[in-house]
């Protein structure tokens, strides 16, 4: 694929991450607090000015203008800011990479780093810093890599390119996934062919964090940290453990059969102090504002809202599951469990809790169908399960298994969900991240490391045949179920092998003729990318497209009523639209703009959304 | 005595629902599951086995054997060794259509000279009551077909399933020993490939 790149360093000039606790006596020296540096050869001393200005800088426009940090600009150059607890990260990158494109970025790194390791203040506590920075440098060299720049604008997964693909193939692949679902203790999967999506039943971000993995088996850089399994089914399969969001698990949990999901806010919500809070006043305010209307908050200690007024509550009969016995049993798995104490304890808190909790909380959920507590939340979990369902073909409902899981603090995982994004573009990027750290302090456990969300620690599971992998978030149980594990193993094996020989005989396919239009649609919901871009040679003519693009979705991503956008300049024009689903860019070659910059009606560039519309339609895109 | 492990093509064609994959799985897996879907295109186990002395991996494709899944399975007939034509005793509509599986595998295969190419036949589903095609009937076909080897199966009680791939793999041997004792011409033989004992495809 030949594609203009830009430079690694453009869009990552520096990344650090800084420890303010180590730091904090006037004598104590900055180098003590970075954790992490890169480039890393770059001299300790700029490395302590960056960190020392930037964590300074930060903390005090934090102070002032009561909310989080989330970009600091300096000249050519801008950064991505994320601060939690004593945690400063930042992400550097130059100017002309979009502010949400960037901020995605650090976010994405972040939030493997705890996929892979847990929360970031246990997993500095259990491992070197030597091995944490190989992670870091991993997992930023993977999300810095491959794939084109306008993958990078729009933080999109890689998917294998369906044009050439016989869409029984991809059914294929979904029925395989289903399969596996068929034992209880497989919570969802997705199918990868030579790093790139063929089918998931996963979010996209869940679906990306898990890539890193095969990714890093495929090229076998790194031993999986988890405990590598039975020889018995050759070198075909590994696992390794990663640590999932409370939300991520209520995701993978609901099926889109089984709707009767409840959704219940820990009760202590709103008795514990809001630690991580950078001011008392102003900062509450948008987090409230992200949670709208919900009149329990005031009138109950126990705020309990229905996840859903979609998800009504109404069947007592399902059981509870609660995190604390897999959790338990998965002890003896995996070494690291003992120190999980803080996760730990609040699930067990959860459980003891649960039971009085739940019979409030169904009383409640049962009178306030109509508030819609945590609104947007509830979209992002609603078109996440609709986009399943579509997927899935109505998949069955073997991921729930008629449990409910206890959800309590579930809106506070600081996952960027769908909700996430929602709320970043209804309230601009600080104030969406302010609502989600002001959403962090109430699932605070009882322990030092309070301000961590949860993680719940699962297991992910890999099965490849050659270039084809089938990944498996499975309960940590699996792995010493060892008929279980057989039982997946042996029903999707021929199928796999099947499904590679498919793949691997599918041609790349001619490149398109170099036709005169251009286009580009992004699936916001699968976080997709569809373009006729790819596989051409040179790159040239297609620069000022992507550079237009990249500052259209900007402004899309900054203005949501923006729906249609032009952009021209003497030579060429393009045409941006969206909706809540997709963004799409259009360019169209040939035919000369008859205008020099002075607004006119007869100018070409206006014929462009017409044209886009009936160009597009070819290519599945339907603009109407 | 050789420890060259040979690894050898069979393929399992035949109309939808006849148990193609269940053979597949009664004999690599020993299990059998009868709510399977639709086979998709193609799928393969391999089985290692030993036949008279000789050592062989035995890849074993299933294919859909819906209509609509005929451009799916086509390509992958090329390189088969045997072919194991399969019908269900209960599905007379099955059995009439063995012919045209034979003449589609040659077809697509490419098969030089089809009247040597081995082909075994299955009748599989024994275990069910009320059969619509009889063993003579269908002994007859295999007769005057070319002499084929037919087995009746059953992937749900295992019964015979071994015993026809292990014929499938002696004709494929008796086949090559015929060809060894040729005189050496200019074509090169493409589908056996040694193997070694290390390397696992599974």
């Amino acid at each position: 694929m030949a594609e203009i790149m830009p430079p690694e360093s453009a869009r990552c000039t520096f990344f650090f991450l800084y420890d303010g606790s180590k730091v904090k006596g006037e004598g104590d020296p900055t180098r003590e607090g970075i954790c992490y540096f890169y480039p890393e050869e770059t001299p300790i001393d700029l490395q302590e000015l960056l960190c020392g200005q930037l964590a300074g800088v930060g903390r005090c426009v934090s102070e002032l203008s009561s909310s989080p940090v989330r970009i600091l600009r300096m000249r050519r150059s801008k950064y991505a800011i994320r601060m939690k607890d004593d945690f400063f990260w930042a992400l550097g990158c130059s100017e002309e990479v979009p502010t949400v494109s960037v901020c995605e970025l650090l976010d994405q790194l972040i939030n493997l780093f705890c996929f892979y390791n847990g929360p970031i203040r246990q997993s500095y506590q259990l491992n070197s810093q030597v091995v944490l920075a190989a992670r870091w440098a991993l997992y930023l060299s993977h999300l810095l890599a491959g794939t084109s720049e306008l993958h990078h604008i729009f933080s999109c997964l890689r998917t294998i390119d369906s044009t050439n693909v016989d869409p029984l193939l991809l059914l294929k692949a979904a029925l395989i996934l289903q399969a596996c679902q068929r034992c209880p203790l497989v919570l969802a999967g997705c199918i990868l062919f030579r790093g790139r999506v063929v089918s998931t039943q996963m979010t996209p971000d869940l679906t990306m964090k898990v890539m890193v993995h095969e990714s890093e088996t495929h090229h076998k850089a790194l031993k999986p940290n988890g405990p590598s399994t039975s020889s018995s089914f050759g070198g075909a399969v590994s696992s390794t453990t990663v640590f999932l969001t409370m939300s991520e698990l209520q995701y993978l949990q609901s099926a889109p059969v089984d709707r009767e999901l409840k959704f219940y806010s820990t009760p202590n919500k709103d008795a514990l102090p809001k630690k991580t809070r950078l001011s008392r006043t102003l900062s509450d305010t948008p987090s409230s504002e992200s949670e709208p209307s919900d009149p329990s908050a005031s009138q109950s200690p126990l705020k309990v809202s229905s996840f859903s007024p979609r998800l009504s509550s109404s069947d007592n009969s399902d059981s509870v599951f609660s995190p604390a016995p897999s959790q338990s049993t998965a002890n003896p798995l995996h070494p690291a469990s003992p120190s999980l104490e803080p996760p730990l304890s609040n699930g067990k808190k959860t459980s003891h809790e649960a039971e009085e909790a739940l019979d409030e909380s169904y009383y409640h959920s049962f009178h306030s169908n109509g508030d819609g507590g945590s609104r947007i939340h509830d979209e992002g979990d609603v078109s996440a399960l609709e986009e399943n369902s579509s997927h899935l073909n109505g998949a069955d409902g073997d991921a729930a298994c008629g449990t409910v899981f206890d959800l309590r603090g579930t809106e506070c995982g600081n996952e960027e969900s769908y909700g996430d994004k929602a709320s970043r573009r209804g309230n601009g990027s600080a104030e969406g991240y302010q609502a989600e750290t002001g959403d962090l302090p109430p699932l605070s456990g009882v322990s030092d490391n309070a301000d961590e969300a949860p993680l719940v620690p699962m297991t992910l599971y890999l099965h490849r045949v050659k270039g084809l992998v089938l990944a498996l978030l499975v309960e940590p149980l699996f792995l010493s179920d060892t008929a279980s594990m057989e039982e997946v193993y042996h029903s999707c094996l021929a199928s796999l092998n099947g499904l590679e020989a498919h793949l691997r005989t599918i041609s790349p396919g001619a490149p398109a003729a170099p036709g005169l239009s251009i286009f580009a649609h992004f699936d916001c919901i699968q976080s997709t990318l569809t373009s006729n871009l790819s596989g051409r040679p040179g790159g040239a003519p297609e620069h000022p497209f992507v550079r237009a693009i990249s500052l259209l979705h900007s402004h899309f991503c900054n203005t949501e009523t923006l729906q249609e956008a032009i952009i021209r300049s003497a030579g060429v024009a393009i045409y941006g639209t969206r909706s809540v689903a997709q963004e799409t860019y259009f360019l169209q070659h040939g035919g000369s703009l008859r205008n020099s910059g002075i607004p006119n009606h007869q100018d070409s560039a206006f014929s462009l959304p017409r044209k886009a519309r009936d160009k597009l339609l070819k290519h599945g895109v339907n603009l109407r | 005595m050789t420890t060259k492990t040979s690894l050898l093509k069979v393929i399992l064609l035949g109309d939808g629902g006849v148990g193609k994959s269940s053979i597949m799985n009664r004999y690599v897996t020993n299990k059998f599951d009868a709510h399977l879907f639709h086979t998709i295109g193609v799928e393969f186990l391999n089985k290692d086995l030993e036949v008279d002395g000789h050592q062989v991996t035995l890849q074993i494709w299933d294919t859909a054997g819906q209509e609509r899944f005929r451009s799916l399975r086509t390509p992958f007939y090329r390189g088969s060794d045997c072919c194991l034509l399969t019908f269900s005793v209960d599905d007379n509509q099955s059995f009439l259509n063995l012919g045209n599986w034979k003449k589609e595998f040659i077809y697509y295969a490419d098969v030089k000279e089809p009247e040597k190419f081995p082909f075994v036949v299955l009748g599989n589903k024994l275990d069910v009551t009320e059969r619509q095609v009889s063993a003579e009937e269908a002994q007859r076909w295999c007769q005057e077909s070319g002499d084929f080897p037919y087995y009746e199966t059953s992937a749900k009680d295992a019964t015979n399933v071994a015993v026809a791939f292990e014929e499938a793999v002696r004709r494929v041997l008796a086949m090559d020993e015929r060809t060894d004792h040729l005189i050496p011409t200019d074509t090169v033989k493409l589908h056996r490939k040694p193997r070694s004992a290390t390397t696992c495809c599974s």
